[in-house]
């Protein structure tokens, strides 16, 4: 029962890598590597945490009653945060990788070319390319 | 590489790890019985020393400072980053205004809806100052407060129409929140050094624990931080929004619509 924390993150973590690496799609793969950092937001408030203590705010009990660490709180929050904006700023790059590779399957994606006026006719064979090399 | 391939690498490295990965777990202190010395030693002496009620926030925006600029300025690069990606072939000039897609249908929305909208927006924005102004009281701070605020101006977005949250946000303001809100606790961490201090001193008088008013320079570095992250949160929805009414067609003329 001790390891349990540890091991659900470890175990989070794991999916979450199996899911990126057998991934067919962008969205999905940002999804799963969100999963592996909830792995990190639990091993941290596994790491903080201390059977029968009070969170590290001290408005409703007088200070000096046992708390969890606040340390691992704060690091959470600034993993949280820092997750938010990650997410976002990969899925923008998803949004750019469709535009310009007409797929949004990571086996798919080409290196990218310098130029190329019409854009959107290279993309659309490049797709093509894609699709006949797999099949 | 085949799907199969990287499957086969993936286990042969995870079972690679998988020891080590033990060793680490096992060595771990177990779960529930102790806390490290640091947090144990900020929780003991941070409520006389800052004033501060909340440990979480006096760690963010005092003890470990220096920490929550790094952060602070990684959110702005972030926010940046997809702003110019999602720009790039809008250019600079961002309309006031919302454009509409021709031939797209506008779904009317239903009563219900708006009225949840119009009753749940300003209590949302309510509670997300609430929590933003109680960071050293109470749980919450400017990262907390910050999302909420930004997810109120989202149920405009859903209240009232795309058009209609364009016209109560502007993307000017959003820029300069969230660009003056790093600035703002930048100076913070420089303004102490004019009158000798060290680095993000905390050189306000402190007030009264369990205050409103309690933390000194807290309370300022925190407001930095709500506007940066209220600002960053609602530019990041609109240059979303804005995307899906991109025409498909450089050439192709928008359509204003008030």
């Amino acid at each position: 029962m001790t390891m349990l924390p540890y091991a659900v993150a470890a175990w989070l973590f794991g999916i979450g890598l199996y899911g990126i690496a057998t991934s067919r799609n962008f969205i999905h793969l940002v999804g799963c590597l969100g999963i592996c950092q909830s792995a990190t937001y639990v091993l941290l408030l596994g790491l903080g945490y201390r059977w029968g203590s009070i969170a590290p705010i001290f408005y409703d009990h007088p200070p000096g009653t046992p708390a969890v660490d606040p340390v691992m709180q704060a690091l959470v929050l600034t993993d949280i945060v820092v997750g938010a904006t990650l997410t976002a700023l990969l899925l923008v790059l998803t949004i750019q990788a469709y535009k310009r590779g007409g797929s949004l399957d990571p086996e798919k994606l080409r290196p990218m070319r310098a130029g190329g006026g019409s854009r959107r006719n290279q993309a659309s064979s490049r797709a093509d390319d894609g699709a006949g090399k797999t099949s | 590489m085949s799907p199969r391939i990287r499957v086969a690498l993936l286990a042969l490295a995870g079972l690679i790890l998988l020891p080590c990965a033990a060793t680490v777990i096992a060595g771990l202190p177990p779960f529930g019985a102790t806390i490290a010395q640091y947090g144990e030693r900020i929780n003991a002496i941070t409520p006389e020393a800052r004033h501060v009620a909340n440990m979480v926030s006096a760690i963010n925006f005092d003890l470990r400072g220096l920490d929550t600029l790094g952060e602070e300025f990684m959110l702005l690069a972030a926010i940046t980053g997809t702003v110019v990606l999602l720009r790039g072939r809008r250019g600079e000039g961002n309309t006031e205004h919302a454009m509409r897609r021709p031939g797209r249908a506008v779904i009317p929305r239903s009563e219900a809806v708006v009225l949840a909208c119009r009753i749940a927006g300003p209590l949302t924005a309510l509670f997300g100052l609430y929590v933003v102004v109680h960071a050293t009281v109470t749980p919450g701070g400017g990262f907390q407060g910050g999302v909420i605020l930004a997810s109120a101006t989202l149920l405009i977005y859903l209240g009232e129409g795309y058009a209609g949250w364009r016209d109560a946000i502007h993307s000017h303001w959003l820029d300069a929140m969230e660009g003056g809100g790093a600035l703002l606790f930048a100076l913070c961490g420089l303004a102490p050094m004019l009158t000798g201090a060290a680095f993000m001193q905390n050189v306000l008088p402190l007030g009264t624990f369990r205050d409103l008013f309690s933390g000194g320079l807290m309370l300022v570095e925190n407001l930095g931080v709500a506007l940066a992250v209220t600002g960053g949160f609602t530019q990041l929805f609109l240059e979303f929004m804005e995307e899906t009414r991109a025409a498909d067609e450089p050439d192709e003329p928008g359509e204003e619509s008030a």
